[in-house]
């Protein structure tokens, strides 16, 4: 198994006392390469999961492998080594002030500390590391190539995640975690987006999550289909089970889902 | 040279030595406010602190170089307390630098047994050339070489992955460290160079003045700030290099300003305020960002987004259906 979560717990106060336990002995496995979707309604802990996984969220007890790798000691910041994040602002997931070119070099150093003597060695992006990002932006059909040393604050939104998508993949990831990243885009640059993700996570061949808001991504991507609820997995269908599923009888399961929790 | 001349060229000399002297103070602010977004009032504390050492140094005999070197590095220690004070205990940049300056306060009146040190005498390493203009002319040989030399070095420093990685930390700390840079360990070597740039102008500024004063540092990051949007709204840089170049032109155009208006008649005792007035037409004009208060805001939106995070989700009364 690529990715383990054993009895994860994770809890918050809420506000005027008490407190609320999401997550209960969370159980999750993921093998090297599978690409899961990760569906729920709000405040079913998607995205408090993804959270978990990186590391900008401390679980309370429990544990998370990646590749046999125990993570829960490591920083936020080295657990980035081994994994790819897109956020859903795009705002959140580039340095608007730096280009393109910084930008992909910053998410190529991930395996580096570059804040040591090692990060002093030469001047960079070189002009061999611009020609390599050119060549990549080219190669995934990207129409930036040829704009690497525009500052990403002058793209559009669309444009901007699919930079932060490329850089999540750089770096050799073990792990990638997709937090709704194409919710604050216009259909056309979904379309888009979603394409590139999957392109990448193939090509890659790393284990992915990602979670969504959108049905119709749910049952068009992936080859895994998770629907969690309160922090429990609801249900859990291959790319072949999903096929049944309809984004109506997924609707159907979030009422009834509900509904046993008011009753 | 007509002797009509002379005062003046004296005069432009003496602001342009001044501006070089305080350069480093605003290369310093630069590199902590506008590259890594933090604003940081250490400076006033580490500008008195490089002063005020040197000043006992240079006065007890130490050569000039190891004074100076001495100034630095209480400087960057100043800076890595102030960065230790905001990684590790989660203290607000402002509350941070406002503690080691106070705390500084102490400590550069105790390296310096009194309150005021005159600097009488320097004997300097090199027979600097002096075109003529005596000790200003030396003074701008010297400090325009040291400055360069600082211009090329900051910038290369920047253009690694390590300064990249710098960069990333100023402009959007949550995307750094989700790209695996370690921000504390960068903070805290970044605030410490600041400072140690900012060392190295108190240093340079009491032995050009004469004298090491425990005051000196007041409103220095006002000051640097001032030289830095000066700087950028006249040049306009476009890239690192050009942009710390502006910083250093922005001290000198600075110093001229104050010159001219001493010349013109203004009293000395109206100088802080004649200042203020000065810097707020400089970041009023045009379209120029107060960087630091952007950095609080952005702080303030990315640090605890562990709990807005979670607040978002845990609120399944507002959810809609997917």
């Amino acid at each position: 198994m690529s990715l383990r979560v054993d009895k994860l717990c994770w809890g918050h106060p809420v506000p005027g006392g008490g407190w609320r336990q999401l997550f209960a002995n969370f159980d999750f496995q993921s093998s090297t390469g599978e690409f899961t979707v990760v569906i729920g309604s709000n405040g079913s802990g998607k995205s408090t999961f993804l959270n978990l996984l990186a590391g900008t969220l401390r679980s309370n007890s429990g544990s998370i492998h990646l590749n046999d790798k125990p993570l829960q000691r490591l920083s936020d910041h080295r657990r980035a080594r081994r994994i790819g994040r897109v956020m859903q602002n795009p705002l959140e997931g580039t340095c608007p002030g730096l280009t393109i070119a910084e930008n992909l070099r910053l998410a190529e150093g991930r395996r580096r500390s570059v804040i040591s003597w090692r990060g002093l060695s030469g001047v960079h992006p070189s002009r061999a590391d611009r020609r390599r990002y050119r060549e990549l932006l080219e190669q995934l059909g990207l129409p930036l190539a040829d704009r690497i040393d525009t500052l990403v604050g002058q793209l559009s939104g669309g444009q901007r995640q699919t930079i932060s998508l490329v850089m999540a993949t750089l770096g050799q990831p073990q792990l990638l975690l997709l937090d709704e990243h194409t919710a604050a885009l216009d259909p056309r640059a979904e379309a888009t987006v979603m394409a590139l993700t999957d392109r990448l996570v193939r090509q890659l061949g790393t284990t992915a999550l990602m979670v969504t808001h959108s049905l119709e991504q749910a049952l068009s991507f992936g080859d895994r289909l998770v629907m969690l609820h309160e922090g429990r997995i609801l249900g859990d269908w291959s790319a072949r089970e999903r096929q049944h599923l309809t984004p109506e009888s997924l609707r159907e399961m979030y009422g009834a889902a509900r509904v046993r929790q008011t009753n | 040279m007509t002797g009509h001349n002379a005062p003046m060229l004296s005069l432009w000399l003496g602001a342009y030595d001044q501006g070089l002297a305080y350069a480093s103070l605003a290369l310093g602010t630069y590199l902590t406010l506008r590259v890594l977004n933090f604003a940081d009032l250490t400076v006033d504390g580490s500008f008195a602190l490089g002063g005020g050492t040197a000043a006992v140094l240079i006065t007890n005999g130490v050569p000039v170089p190891l004074a100076i070197l001495s100034a630095v590095v209480l400087g960057g220690l100043a800076g890595t307390i102030t960065a230790l004070i905001h990684t590790r205990l989660g203290v607000n940049d402002l509350f941070a630098g406002i503690l080691t300056t106070t705390g500084l306060y102490t400590v550069t009146l105790r390296v310096m047994g009194r309150s005021n040190i005159p600097i009488t005498d320097i004997t300097p390493v090199v027979n600097w050339p002096d075109f003529g203009q005596g000790d200003d002319g030396r003074w701008a040989i010297a400090l325009t070489c040291v400055l360069l030399g600082m211009i090329a070095l900051i910038a290369l420093l920047l253009a690694t992955d390590f300064g990249l990685a710098l960069r990333a930390i100023g402009n959007n700390p949550t995307m750094a460290r989700a790209n695996a840079v370690n921000q504390g360990l960068g903070l805290t070597l970044g605030i410490a160079a600041g400072n140690a740039l900012v060392g190295l102008a108190g240093a340079l500024v009491a032995m050009y003045q004469g004298f090491a004063d425990v005051t000196m540092g007041i409103g220095s990051l006002i000051l640097g700030l001032g030289m830095v949007i000066i700087g950028e709204s006249v040049l306009r840089p476009r890239s690192v290099p050009t942009a710390l170049f502006a910083v250093v032109m922005g001290a000198i155009l600075f110093r001229l300003l104050i010159a001219i208006a001493l010349q013109l008649g203004l009293d000395p005792v109206d100088l802080k305020l004649t200042t203020a007035v000065l810097l707020l037409a400089a970041m009023s004009l045009g379209h120029i960002k107060l960087p630091g208060l952007n950095a609080n805001f952005q702080d303030a939106a990315s640090e605890p987004a562990v709990i807005a995070g979670s607040e978002a989700e845990a609120d399944p009364g507002s959810g809609e259906q997917p």
